[in-house]
């Protein structure tokens, strides 16, 4: 019956969760140690923010995906109004996700934005501005990944229990109908 | 008897016969139709986030794949992602039999993601700036936002500028990346706020992809030196930026204000040209 208790759970999914960590941590690391690589501020910014957009990609896109079975965008419909969608796997898929996969992929999204944030209260007291906006930048991409993946989950969790209220109603009227037709 | 014969017909349109016709209609359209139409959601929605589910029930099919994201990506030489775990596998394929290929963007492999992303950079870029039928229908145009363009073009504009500073690169960096990132924020707010009826991120991703004629110019500027040459080449970049943001910024406002809504924008990237212009 529970073939996974025996052996030890292990990361189900250990590339993706390296690139998941990759991109951040470079972009925090290039940050920090920028200094000792580059001059130029416009090579550090560049660098930085391309890092943490590629991180941003590769967690709306792909970890997001196959770490914890969740992806959201936003579309513009045929009346020109913006509509967030929200997408999940279905209920056993759902039950079925590692669980060393989800924390990692739900840590490292909060601790990622806190980092940030830290850095960002250091370049304020040391008033410089051009490290901001690099902080600015990264730290929005970061917040709206979190708010994005955030909404997903709790709009899965919705619509698992619509489905499965759902679910019994409709059993239970096919039962009643059934037991009817016998009368 | 007619009565009889018209009794059989089924005339209630919530019919759940018809709508599996009707979505099925829909996925056939999608997958003829190729990823660069949207089709139009299945719940119009008045209010902002309502969400859809495409997986939780197996019996409805989820609705056709839609645009995807306005993820940002760049990747060229993307890995190529690990297999899905089997369970994401089994629900693919419950669609797939019915359906055709699986409707979904859950389970697709990551090079997919990168090509579609990289095909909607290209056509965003073509509906913007070259000519195309749909330019007078500004929701249309740029339906299937996304910021990697913009992001693109910004950051290239910083850079050429910055290249061809003698002094304090680093400070023009700075300057034009803000100046055109908190410009194009502005000037969203400033149609909204005018009464407007436009998208934040669309706005966002219109004005930074008109950015790229000024970008080639900016490219061709730091190749030559002549400060007359420079000029002609600004403004005629310049002129191509403003023909492809006209459109879209006028027909979001209406009549009496698309001066109002129109000057700032023009009077952004005439700036921008200033910048290109002045640099030594």
């Amino acid at each position: 019956m529970d073939l996974s208790q025996p052996e030890e759970e292990n990361y189900a999914n250990p590339k993706t969760c390296f690139f998941h960590v990759l991109f951040k941590a470079s972009a925090l690391a290039f940050y920090m140690l920028s200094t000792l690589f580059a001059d130029s501020f416009v090579i550090i910014f560049v660098i930085t923010v391309v890092l943490a957009a590629l991180d941003f990609w590769v967690v709306k896109n792909v970890s997001g995906r196959i770490l914890v079975g969740l992806r959201w965008w936003n579309e513009i419909n045929e009346q020109g109004e913006s509509i967030w969608r929200f997408e999940c796997l279905d209920h056993e898929s759902l039950a079925r996700i590692n669980q060393k996969d989800s924390w990692l992929f739900w840590w490292t999204l909060y601790l990622n934005a806190i980092a940030w944030t830290i850095f960002g209260i250091f370049s304020l007291v040391r008033l410089e501005v051009d490290y901001l906006l690099v902080v600015g930048v990264c730290l929005s991409l970061a917040i709206a990944n979190i708010i994005g993946f955030t909404k997903c989950r709790k709009d899965a969790k919705n619509k698992i229990q619509a489905f499965a209220s759902r679910t019994i109603a409709s059993r239970f009227s096919s039962t009643l109908q059934s037991a009817f037709s016998l009368v | 008897m007619s009565n009889s014969h018209s009794d059989t017909i089924p005339l209630h349109p919530s019919n759940s016969q018809s709508d599996i016709d009707e979505i099925r209609s829909l996925i056939d359209d999608s997958v003829h139709s190729g990823p660069a139409v949207v089709l139009p959601a299945r719940h119009p929605a008045s209010t902002p986030p309502p969400s859809s589910s495409p997986f939780i029930s197996s019996n409805i099919p989820p609705p056709p794949p839609v645009s995807s994201s306005s993820s940002l990506q760049k990747l060229q030489s993307v890995p190529a992602a690990p297999p899905p775990p089997p369970p994401v596998g089994n629900s693919s394929s419950i669609v797939a039999n019915g359906f055709g290929p699986p409707p979904n963007t859950l389970t697709e492999p990551v090079l997919d993601t990168v090509k579609r992303d990289l095909w909607r950079i290209v056509s965003n870029l073509k509906l913007v700036v070259f000519p195309n039928p749909f330019r007078e229908d500004p929701g249309k145009a740029l339906r299937d936002w996304d910021l990697w363009g913009p992001f693109f073009f910004i950051v290239f504009l910083g850079v050429a500028l910055s290249w061809s500073a003698s002094v304090k690169k680093s400070q023009v960096f700075a300057v034009a990346f803000a100046l055109l990132a908190a410009g194009a924020v502005i000037l969203t707010l400033n149609v909204l706020l005018l009464g407007g009826h436009i998208i934040f991120f669309q706005s966002l991703s219109l004005l930074g992809y008109c950015l790229f004629p000024l970008d080639v110019g900016a490219l061709i500027c730091m190749l030559k030196d002549n400060v007359v040459a420079k000029v002609i080449i600004v403004c005629l970049a310049l002129a191509w930026s403003s023909w492809a943001a006209y459109p879209f910024m006028s027909s979001a406002v209406n009549m009496n204000r698309k001066a109002l809504a129109l000057y700032p924008v023009l009077l952004m990237y005439l700036s921008v040209g200033f910048l290109i212009i002045s640099i030594d």
